[in-house]
């Protein structure tokens, strides 16, 4: 019982995480770029909500929509200041430069709202589910549903419409794609603001239930990046899958251990994926006709 | 020729500091299919490459239907009626053989449905296997792929670098079919190959280049009796 | 004489005289602003000044991510804070113990995480510095926890204290002239040529000999020792142990100096330091957004020049002032040696995809034989050299070399055996200079004045003299195929395997080329050449041998082999729906 109980908090978890990895890893297929400033706007997410909140009186929900345009459109900055300028250069020099990006988002929203943790609005109330002797805060099933909504959402995108088939076209061979007729420096911004605002969605669900402070760019990125290597570098699926199992492995460690030991636990069950299969769960993206 | 459709004159092309395509010059008209004739690093696909303007340093005049290319991006040319079809075929490995062709051309939905049947109708064997991911594909598949996909945007005039490599010759075949057809429906071809049996087969005219030159054009009885032809191919 | 022409060229060698006038400026800025603060600062610069030319072995020279730098740091700090607390030990003995500490956990983790691909090593890298960290924030009784260990005592260095201020930062700063002089050591010679080419041409490394792995693993294990001492500099500067220093803040301050002041300049990591360090002093006027005016310094920085401050002084400098090149080494030269091994293909296959590359080829070529292979693309030559070279794995057959199996081996093993192979696209490393290129090919040197003296010789026999020292990235293809050929002769080889050595070059230049390989194969070289230029391969070829699909299909002298109806076939390609005959 009690580790289903886990099992569910981590499910919730693990939904607004695979936001954040989904976001990193379209970046990453678009442009072979580590997005490194993909941790902070999360934060940038989350504080805008709890920004807004003051401002206008309305339940999250409805401020989910304004966040993912206004974190959109932060996207296109991101893209347009820290990778275009950089697209021929060796992929460390990106590396660096949404580093310093991840810098400047850190210390923008540390010199306006202050280092303490802060939250922001719930979507639905403080209220709990309660069913076979399980407890589903309100707040968790919101996360899973919209985590769900908008990942089904880039699924159809990517899967069934023109324009996805563009953007994966750009990611697979931008070259080609460009002979073919896509403006593929269009379809990468797009990339970008995509996962700017998938991140923002992430801090925003975030940052009712887990607090929010201006230094947790870092644990997102790494946790992202981590999910990304376990489910196959490149692979969309994939990084939803490690999301999922970072964020349940987080959970119900971090509930008969402590944190940290569970996230040493972590790292280390990590390196010996890597040890043992150096491409991931699923593997690398193609595969060769045998 | 009075208003071809590609007109070429003095295009230079770099990689670095090498020279790739030195003084190149040359006019296809419409309706005709044009072979690009030398060995393995003579600089065909530089030239290509050049053309659809995929390359870093390129100089001197390229004009389709009187409109200067000069300093259009890859896009901007496809969308002027120039299609390209890849050495080593570059399909969409991760997407669907129908996703392939789909994403190659931005009419609204009902057009490219009805382009996509005519691509099915062209090429059979891919309707077959039109769900199957581009990877799994044969090789001469995929090169039917490449080239329906090019032809899926109704290029004006259509690129095509080394479609012949690695085929079996029954499929290479089918490859030559599809090209003098495709010249036959109104489009343009510039075929670049190392096979020069194969390419002289196809052609209408031919050009022969050597070391970034071209040093031969002429129709394709002219070219068949050239005792260049041996040396381009021989010779490097 | 030679001294002041050496002198004169050094100063006017890159930025030397820009970086000397840093170096004085450095010098003199205590005497300008010698407040405790500021002498804190530049001890501070000095310490992560080490820790750079440290990090610049892994990440310049070698070319790997690594995220560990910061964790080498930290854990040298924290031993050398926990032996002068705890053990009250004498930084003689605790600034050893530092150093040691990180070279043990260097080569404990190298062996799984160096052999991964860059951005899973970069992420490997990470997880074992976060559960360091783990384990310092958690060892509360060793480390006292997340509070760690405060009152850590000035440095006491056999029994003399050293006061902070002055005394620290000459200290700190003597080590760093140390440590910048053992790193120029490390890599001087020819090392540093060695490292550009395995980081930029690693195929091309490997064929010349050179052990990738090995000399991965040293300059992992030499950044961590580095990184380790600066560490312990650190401790006793900031006097408290904190898991500060551990965390991922110290990681970035490394990588933005070490990007932004150049990847392999030593002057650059001091230079580098010094701006990153004082950097957010000068914005501190903005209060409480200083660092995000640090950020966007740096973004700027990073954009503007890519390729570090010192790589664009030293790039816009090359444009504006020409160069006063050294004096060439006096040419040595070496006693041409005769072939005596004999090389023998049995039954060789090799294929991927559903094709078959290679398709059973038999063939043996004779010590002292100059051979041509002939055959258009596709027919299975280039998977044939790769074969013999040791790049792939043939899927049945032998190859057989001086009576011993080599199919198996690595292709180093093979370069080392005495099979020296090119490249069809040619593997130089551009930004490196001609002689350097050259020089890099002898995996046996010891003495590295000696193996350029070498390189002069046979650059004198390719009639590259002139060219010494232009950069590689600046020559014409015919004469970065020269280039080549003279790398893979640097390694004294019993047999030389030119793939398509004449691709690119004018009709001039083949014939040129054709001479040259005339002349080694009198010399007493064993030439295996595939080409599918008929004419240049007779010129110098004693034998040729023809494949298609995979196959040999002819087998004799030049005249013979041309005239072969089978060879004409293959040569003009076959009509479309004709198929090969059997």
């Amino acid at each position: 019982m009690e580790l289903l109980q886990l099992v569910i908090n981590g499910v919730a978890l693990g939904a607004a995480y695979a936001l954040v990895a989904l976001g990193f890893v379209l970046v990453l297929n678009a442009t072979g770029a580590v997005n490194f400033a993909q941790g902070d706007l999360v934060v940038a997410g989350g504080f805008m909500g709890v920004a807004l909140v003051g401002l206008i009186p309305l339940p999250a929900i409805l401020l989910l929509p304004l966040v993912m345009l206004t974190m959109a459109a932060i996207g296109l900055a991101v893209s347009a200041l820290a990778y275009w300028p950089l697209r021929d250069r060796p992929p460390v020099s990106v590396f660096i430069s949404t580093i310093a990006l991840g810098i400047i988002i850190q210390n923008g929203l540390n010199g306006a709202f202050g280092a303490e943790p802060r939250t922001a609005p719930a979507m639905f109330g403080a209220g709990r589910f309660e069913f076979a002797g399980l407890a589903v805060g309100h707040q968790s099933l919101a996360i899973m549903v919209v985590a769900a909504l908008l990942i089904g959402g880039i699924h159809l995108l990517l899967g069934r419409s023109q324009l996805g088939r563009m953007l994966r076209a750009t990611a697979q061979d931008r070259e080609v794609a460009a002979a073919l007729g896509i403006p593929v420096g269009g379809m990468v911004a797009l990339t970008f603001a995509l996962a700017a605002a998938l991140a923002g969605a992430a801090g925003l669900l975030l940052a009712n239930q887990f607090f929010v402070s201006p230094a947790d760019g870092g644990n997102f990125i790494v946790k992202a990046y981590i999910a990304v290597v376990i489910g196959g570098w490149g692979r969309v699926g994939g990084a939803l899958a490690g999301a999922m199992l970072v964020a349940l492995f987080e959970t119900v460690v971090a509930a008969w251990f402590d944190y940290a030991v569970a996230s040493g636990l972590l790292y280390a069950a990590l390196l010996a994926i890597l040890f043992v299969r150096p491409q991931g769960l699923f593997g690398e993206t193609v595969g060769r006709r045998a | 020729m009075s208003d071809p459709l590609l007109y070429v004159r003095g295009l230079a092309v770099f990689h670095g500091t090498v020279q790739a395509v030195e003084d190149a010059g040359f006019a296809i008209g419409t309706g005709e299919v044009v072979a690009l004739i030398g060995a393995n690093g003579a600089g065909k696909s530089s030239l290509l490459n050049a053309l659809m303007g995929l390359s870093r340093r390129s100089q001197g005049e390229i004009r389709l239907a009187g409109e200067s290319l000069a300093g259009l991006a890859p896009h901007r040319r496809a969308r002027l009626g120039m299609g390209y079809v890849p050495e080593g075929r570059r399909v969409f490995a991760g997407m669907t053989a129908e996703e392939n062709l789909l994403v190659a051309n931005r009419e609204g939905a009902a057009a490219r449905a009805g382009r996509l049947a005519e691509m099915y109708r062209l090429f059979p064997r891919l309707g077959e296997r039109r769900q199957a991911l581009a990877w799994q594909l044969s090789g001469g598949e995929q090169q039917m792929l490449a080239i329906a996909r090019a032809l899926m945007s109704r290029p004006r005039l259509l690129l095509v670098d080394e479609p012949m490599l690695g085929l079996a010759p029954a499929l290479a075949e089918t490859v030559a079919a599809a090209l003098r057809d495709i010249a036959a429906a109104g489009a343009a071809v510039l075929l670049a190959e190392q096979n020069a049996r194969a390419a002289l087969a196809t052609c209408d005219r031919a050009l022969l280049m050597r070391l970034g030159s071209i040093i031969g054009e002429g129709t394709r009885h002219e070219i068949e009796g050239d005792e260049r032809l041996a040396r381009v191919m021989m010779g490097g | 004489m030679r001294t002041m022409a050496r002198l004169r060229a050094w100063l006017t060698r890159d930025v030397n005289t820009l970086l000397l006038a840093g170096a004085l400026g450095l010098a003199a800025w205590p005497f300008i602003q010698g407040d405790p603060y500021s002498l804190r600062l530049l001890t501070l610069s000095g310490i992560y000044a080490l820790a750079t030319i440290g990090y610049q072995f892994v990440f310049g020279h070698a070319g790997a991510l690594s995220l560990a730098q910061g964790t080498f740091f930290g854990l040298g700090a924290y031993v050398a804070g926990i032996l002068s607390v705890k053990a009250g030990l004498g930084f003689e003995l605790a600034f050893p113990a530092a150093i040691m500490a990180a070279g043990l956990l260097a080569i404990a983790v190298s062996m799984p995480v160096l052999r991964l691909g860059s951005h899973y090593f970069a992420l490997a890298t990470l997880g074992i510095g976060q559960v360091v960290l783990l384990v310092a924030v958690n060892w509360e009784s060793v480390t006292g926890g997340a509070n760690g260990i405060a009152g850590v005592s000035k440095i006491s260095l056999f029994g003399l204290t050293v006061e902070r201020g002055w005394p620290l930062m000459l200290l700190v700063w003597g080590l760093v002239a140390l440590g910048a002089l053992a790193a120029r050591h490390f890599s001087s010679g020819l090392a540093g040529a060695k490292f550009s080419l395995m980081r930029e041409q690693p195929m091309a490394a490997e064929a010349a000999g050179i052990d990738i792995r090995r000399l991965r693993f040293s300059a992992f294990l030499l950044s961590a020792l580095y990184g380790g001492a600066a560490g312990a500099l650190q401790v006793h500067t900031v006097r408290v142990v904190s898991p500060e220093v551990l965390e991922f803040p110290v990681m970035v301050m490394l990588l933005a100096i070490v990007v932004i002041g150049g990847r392999t300049n030593i002057a650059g990591a001091i230079l580098g330091a010094v701006l990153l360090v004082h950097l957010p002093e000068w914005f501190r006027p903005l209060e409480k957004y200083y660092l995000m005016a640090y950020g966007a310094a740096l973004l700027a920085m990073i954009v503007a020049a890519p390729w570090g401050i010192v790589g664009a002084i030293a790039m816009a400098r090359r444009k504006w002032l020409p160069e006063q090149n050294p004096p060439l080494p006096v040419a040595v030269s070496r006693p041409p040696g005769s072939a005596r091994e004999r090389l023998d293909i049995e039954g060789l296959v090799r294929h991927f995809g559903g094709v078959r590359a290679v398709d059973g080829i038999d063939l043996s070529i004779a010590p002292g034989e100059a051979v041509g292979i002939i055959g258009a693309n596709g027919s299975g030559k280039s998977t044939l050299v790769n074969l013999i070279a040791g790049a792939e794995k043939p899927d049945a057959g032998y190859i057989r070399w001086a009576g011993a199996r080599i199919d198996a081996l690595p292709a180093v093993r093979v370069a080392q055996s005495g099979i020296s192979r090119t490249f069809q696209s040619l593997k130089l490393v551009d930004g490196m200079s001609v002689l350097d290129n050259v020089a890099v090919g002898d995996w046996r040197s010891e003495i590295a004045e000696r193996t350029r003296g070498e390189a002069v010789h046979l650059l004198d026999r390719l009639g590259l003299t002139e060219f010494a020292w232009r950069l590689c990235g600046n020559l014409p293809p015919g004469l970065r195929r020269r280039v080549e050929i003279a790398r893979a002769l640097m390694a004294r080889p019993a047999m030389l395997l030119l793939d398509e050595p004449a691709a690119g070059l004018t009709e001039e230049e083949r014939k040129d080329l054709a001479r040259m390989l005339s002349e080694l194969n009198r010399d007493g070289a064993t030439l295996a050449v595939v080409e599918h230029d008929l004419e240049f391969l007779s010129r110098f070829a004693s034998r040729l041998v023809c494949l298609d699909g995979g196959r040999v299909i002819a087998d004799g002298t030049p005249e013979s082999v041309r005239h072969e109806p089978a060879v004409i076939a293959a040569w003009l390609g076959r009509p479309p729906g004709q198929a090969r005959d059997v």
